[in-house]
C-alpha cells in the first residue's frame, strides 16, 4: 500500500481539525479543539483502484505571528489550505499564505477549502465566494459532513501526482 | 315566674359581657382561621408544582448541578490542599508501601534465580574462558535485561514508517512515527541549534533513542537497564543497519524484505 504524508493547514479555529475528525471517525463534536502545533492522523482510502494510506499533518497556523518548524512541511506529497468561510481575517491575503505553503512545503498546487458553509446563506455565501478571487476548490461543511470526503479525495489525488 | 325573667334578664347581661370581652379574640380566631383554609388551599394547588420540581431536579441534579459541584470541589480541593494531603496520605503511603514489597519480592526473586544460575559450575567455567564481565555485572545484567521493544525504519523528511520490527501491540504505527518525526521537528526547532539533532526522550521503563542518517532515521524502543555495553553493541548492529539499507534501496521499497532484515538484526544482537 502506498502511504503519503499530507498537509492541512490554515489560522486557527478554521475547522481543520473537524474535517479530520469527520473523516477519518466519522464523527463532529460540538467541543472546540484547539490544534497545539501539529497533530497527525491516518485514514487508508482507496482512489480508482489505488489503496493508499494518507498520514495527515494537521498543522496549526501559518501566518507570519505564528512560528510553525519548517520541518513539518517537508517530504509532503500534497496539502489542503482551510479557511473559514464566516471570518473574513482567515481568507484576506489568501495568495500571500499559500504561497508561504508551497514556499515551506516545495508544493506547486494546494487544494484551497472554504469550510463551515453551514454558518452562512445561500446569499452570503455568494457574495464570500465573489469577493476571494484565488481559485477555491471545495466549499465543505464538517458540521453537516457536506464535501467533507470529497475535500479529502482531491488531497489523495493530489499526492498521486 | 318572677325569678325565672330575672335569671333570664342575667344570662343575657352574661353573655353581652362575654361577646364585649372576647370580640377583639373571635375576630382573631376567625382571621387566623381563614389564613389556615387559605394556606391549605394554596398547599394543594402549589403541592403538585412542587413535588414535579423536586423530582425533576433528583433526576436532573448532574445536569443542574454538576459543574457547579465541580467547580466548587475543585476550589475546595485547591483552598485545602494540606488537608487533602494529609486524608490522602495514609493511604497512598499504605499503596505505595504494598507495592515496593510486592516489587522488591519479585527482584529479590529474580537476584536469587540468577545467581543460582550464575554461580553453577558450568556457567564459572564459561566465565573463566569469557573472561570479560565481573559477577556483579553479570548479575544485574541478568536482572534489568535491556530489550528493544521496538524498532522502526522511519523517512527522515516525510515521517513516513518504511519498516519496523514490534515486540509490542501498537495500534497505528504510521501515526506513530509521524508524531514521533512531529516531535523530534518541533523539539530540533526549538531547543536546538542548527544542525543538531533530539536523539533521545525517557519516560517510564523506556527510552526512545533516535539514530539520524541522510535520508532516514532509527527509533528504538527499549526497555530495562542500558548499559554502556549493550548501547555500544545497539548502536554497532544500527549503524551496520543503517549501511545495509543505504547501500541497497530496494529494502526502502520493499517493507516485507526490510521487516525481515530488521528481526534478523535484533535477533543477532540479542544472541551477542
Amino acid at each position: 500500500m502506498i502511504a503519503k504524508k499530507v498537509l492541512l493547514v490554515g489560522n486557527f479555529g478554521v475547522g481543520k481539525t473537524s474535517l479530520i475528525r469527520r473523516f477519518v471517525l466519522n464523527e463532529f463534536s460540538e467541543d472546540y479543539i484547539s490544534t497545539i502545533g501539529v497533530r497527525v492522523s491516518s485514514k487508508i482510502l482507496k482512489v480508482d483502484s489505488t489503496e493508499i494510506k494518507l498520514l495527515i499533518w494537521d498543522v496549526a497556523g501559518t501566518s507570519d505571528d505564528e512560528k510553525v518548524p519548517k520541518a513539518y512541511f517537508m517530504g509532503s506529497s500534497a496539502a489542503m489550505y482551510v479557511f473559514d468561510l464566516s471570518r473574513q481575517e482567515t481568507y484576506t491575503n489568501l495568495e500571500e499564505r499559500l504561497a508561504l505553503v508551497k514556499q515551506l512545503s516545495g508544493l506547486k498546487e494546494i487544494t484551497l477549502v472554504g469550510n463551515k458553509k453551514d454558518l452562512l446563506t445561500e446569499d452570503e455565501l455568494a457574495v464570500v465566494l465573489q469577493s476571494i478571487s484565488t481559485h477555491i476548490d471545495l466549499v465543505t461543511s464538517a458540521k453537516e459532513d457536506d464535501n467533507v470526503e470529497d475535500a479529502f479525495l482531491a488531497l489523495a489525488k493530489q499526492s498521486l501526482n | 315566674m318572677k325569678k325565672a325573667a330575672e335569671d333570664h334578664t342575667k344570662d343575657k347581661r352574661f353573655e353581652l359581657l362575654i361577646d364585649l370581652l372576647l370580640a377583639d379574640d373571635r375576630q382573631d380566631i376567625s382571621l387566623l382561621k381563614e389564613e389556615l383554609l387559605e394556606a391549605k388551599n394554596f398547599k394543594s394547588k402549589v403541592d403538585p408544582f412542587v413535588d414535579a420540581k423536586i423530582e425533576d431536579l433528583r433526576q436532573n441534579f448532574p445536569v443542574y448541578f454538576g459543574d457547579t459541584i465541580t467547580e466548587t470541589i475543585k476550589v475546595q480541593i485547591k483552598e485545602s490542599q494540606d488537608e487533602v494531603v494529609e486524608a490522602l496520605y495514609p493511604i497512598m503511603g499504605k499503596l505505595v508501601k504494598k507495592f515496593i514489597a510486592s516489587e522488591i519480592a519479585k527482584l529479590f526473586e529474580s537476584i536469587n534465580n540468577t545467581i543460582n544460575e550464575k554461580f553453577s559450575v558450568k556457567s564459572i567455567i564459561k566465565r573463566f574462558f569469557k573472561g570479560k564481565k565481573t559477577n556483579a555485572q553479570d548479575v544485574l545484567q541478568e536482572v534489568f535485561e535491556p530489550v528493544v521493544e521496538e524498532l522502526f525504519v522511519i523517512g527522515k523528511e516525510s515521517g513516513l514508517l518504511i519498516g519496523s520490527y514490534s515486540r509490542g501491540n501498537i495500534a497505528d504505527k504510521d501515526m506513530v512515527s509521524g508524531m514521533l518525526t512531529a516531535i523530534k521537528a518541533f523539539a530540533e526547532d526549538a531547543f536546538s541549534k542548527e544542525g543538531q539533532d533530539l536523539e533521545d526522550i525517557k519516560f517510564e521503563t523506556f527510552q526512545l533513542s533516535m539514530m539520524n542518517f541522510k535520508s532516514i532515521y532509527l527509533a528504538t524502543a527499549t526497555s530495562g537497564v542500558l548499559n554502556a555495553e549493550f548501547k555500544d553493541r545497539l548502536t554497532d548492529s544500527l549503524n551496520n543497519l543503517a549501511d545495509t539499507i543505504l547501500r541497497n534501496r530496494d529494502y526502502l521499497a520493499d517493507e516485507s524484505k526490510l521487516n525481515k532484515l530488521l528481526e534478523e538484526v535484533l535477533k543477532d544482537l540479542e544472541q551477542k
